[in-house]
């Protein structure tokens, strides 16, 4: 009796939707950029970035949603090798100064203020931006 | 396509599974329906996972999927070449009438949990990762997942149970998909229902104890709704089911000359390690158990040999991790005599947090304070090797899983605490169960016509008995 109220509220607190392959990312992704099916939209944006350059990714200290969303990025990131960088604040300028260009595919930065000097990337919604250093040949 | 590409992963599964456990019973005991069903499932996960993992060393794609096809396949058939013919059956009472269909629906709901839910964070993030990683590498994880640094918290050093039984749907569903890895958990689930209804039976020999016990399970939250629940694809209630079937066998083989139960008990516990990196405790536990019965009932030495499957498993993983250079989780300080002087003084705020978990109505609803008063129950039936060894195997991982957080390296152990005692705690939630059944069967059986050995619960008098449920006919 005791724990049918909080069983009760659990089973009807959501409706069965359709599932996909992605079903699990999109939702979080979802739930992070306010954007439906991003994540077949990031596997494309990486699969066309060249595999020998890594992914940096950069989260910010403190932030349970930005780390999950790099988290959830490096996941879709694969078969690129990723970096997790953790920042303090929400501006990366002194962590993008030391990356070498040539050296990385893309920089990704989760719900954090791209600097005005680097180039727009993609954006998907509010949280999410990824920058595109250099292009599969 | 996908009903058809499930349909192939979970029949071989079972055909491994099931030609695995005929294997081990050969010819000398009868198992009702809803164990052979249970241990089949998890013999057939354990099976077709180590498989993967085994195989792989020398093959990969789709000769991958042939061999250990061809390996459960054929284990199916020698299943069926030596299965036994089923029990009779006699005719149910009224109310294990009225729990069956209870029963049903519990696992109907599970299900539909499961699909309207997502992944849980671990579940992705620690599990699905390696057999989304796998499958893209041709069933083999690549070697550099293992020393990624950034992936680490997705923690490669995790074994691969779970995650290579996804990665085998995805070898026949043709793609990675998260929504099809989730079907494994219900599973489970069932598993986990089918044994603590037949192995309250066997213990009470009262086979409506069996379904109502089974029906109860899904009444506590952490089970059902919680963070970590069975539907969650987290590893920890797979985790639970199996050392629900270790602990299960181990009390039905302290009798006397049941060698059958003291095999399936090696089966489940040699699987525990390679579940979840914390069943390497629930493995030392338990094989603790083990060689107090084999002492207790005085048992072959050879029986010890019991324990060599499960210790060839720890030390594959570990030298495999070893060569692929893995990293090491971070969640821990070293683990010796100078950490545990300096943190002792956490001992009483942890046993603090476990009393207030223990307490958490909304968590566990009442299921903690009728474990504590099954354990005085059973006290005065100490003198049973199958009891002490079930006391054990409740208790003992609790203490141990304390322990772990004097090693703790979080900045705040209470937070690692907070985030982890319930779904450790649930670990052990099935053989609980199994204790309070023990408490409720205390009294000697009105009926004793229907008992073979009035003087004690044994598992050999459930043979006879009907299983309403577990039968499922």
């Amino acid at each position: 009796m005791v724990s049918i109220p909080k069983i009760y509220s659990g089973v009807t607190e959501y409706r069965l939707r359709p599932g996909g392959a992605l079903h699990t990312t999109d939702s979080y992704l979802k739930f992070a950029t306010g954007r439906e099916g991003v994540s077949k939209n990031l596997i494309s944006m990486f699969d066309s970035m060249p595999m020998s350059k890594p992914i940096v990714i950069f989260i910010r200290r403190g932030d349970a949603f930005s780390s999950g969303l790099g988290m959830t990025t490096a996941y879709l990131a694969s078969p690129h090798a990723v970096r997790l960088c953790e920042i303090d604040g929400t501006h990366p300028d002194n962590e993008l100064y030391r990356i070498n260009p040539d050296k990385v595919a893309a920089v990704v930065l989760c719900r954090l203020n791209r600097p005005s000097w680097l180039p727009a990337g993609k954006v998907f919604g509010p949280g999410l931006e990824i920058v595109s250093i250099g292009e599969k040949g | 396509m996908n009903a058809i590409g499930l349909f192939g992963a979970f029949a071989t599964l079972f055909a491994a599974g099931y030609g695995l456990l005929v294997l081990l019973i050969h010819r000398s005991a009868r198992l009702s329906l809803a164990e052979q069903i249970a241990f089949s499932w998890l013999f057939g996960t354990g099976a077709v996972s180590l498989l993967l993992w085994a195989f792989g060393f020398f093959a990969d794609g789709l000769l991958l999927q042939g061999l250990v096809s061809f390996v459960c396949i054929s284990l199916g058939m020698v299943g069926w070449n030596l299965k036994k013919p089923s029990q009779t059956r006699s005719k149910a009472r009224w109310f294990e009438v009225v729990l069956t269909p209870v029963i049903a629906i519990e696992i109907a709901i599970v299900f539909y949990l499961s699909f309207v839910h997502t992944l849980g964070w671990d579940g992705l993030l620690n599990w699905e990762i390696k057999a989304r990683y796998a499958f893209a590498n041709g069933g083999v994880l690549p070697a550099a997942y293992f020393s990624d640094t950034g992936r680490a918290f997705s923690h490669p050093e995790y074994p691969l149970a779970i995650p290579f039984t996804e990665l085998w749907l995805y070898l026949w569903l043709g793609e990675p998909n998260q929504f099809c890895a989730k079907t494994i958990f219900p599973a489970f689930y069932v598993a986990g229902t089918f044994l603590v209804a037949a192995f309250t039976a066997r213990l009470s020999r009262r086979t409506w104890l069996g379904l109502l016990m089974a029906a109860l399970l899904f009444f506590v939250p952490q089970i059902t709704v919680e963070v970590g629940c069975a539907s969650a694809g987290y590893a920890d209630f797979p985790l639970s089911v199996f050392y629900l079937a270790a602990a299960g066998c181990l009390f039905c083989a302290s009798e006397r000359g049941n060698d059958v139960f003291f095999r399936l008990y090696a089966a489940c516990l040699a699987l525990l390690p390679w579940v979840k990196r914390d069943g390497l405790i629930l493995w030392i536990v338990a094989a603790a158990c083990g060689v107090f019965v084999i002492l207790w009932r005085r048992k072959s030495p050879l029986s010890l040999v019991a324990f060599l499957p499960g210790i060839v498993i720890i030390c594959a993983w570990r030298l495999y991790l070893n060569a692929m250079h893995a990293l090491q989780a971070v969640d821990f300080l070293p683990f010796n005599l100078e950490t545990f002087r300096t943190h002792v003084d956490r001992a009483t705020p942890l046993l603090s947090a476990l009393l207030a978990e223990f307490c958490n109505l909304p968590t566990w609803s009442l299921f903690w304070f009728i474990v504590a008063v099954a354990f005085l129950y059973a006290l005065p039936r100490m003198r049973d090797p199958g009891v002490v060894a079930l006391l054990l195997a409740l208790i003992a991982p609790i203490v141990l899983y304390l322990s772990l957080y004097l090693f703790s390296s979080w900045p705040n152990y209470l937070d690692h605490v907070g985030l982890s005692i319930s779904r450790l705690l649930m670990q052990v939630t099935p053989v609980g169960f199994l204790l309070i059944a023990l408490a409720i069967s205390r009294r000697p059986e009105r009926r004793p016509q229907r008992v073979q050995m009035p003087n004690r619960a044994t598992c050999a008098i459930a043979r006879s008995e009907r299983t309403a449920v577990v039968e499922l006919a």
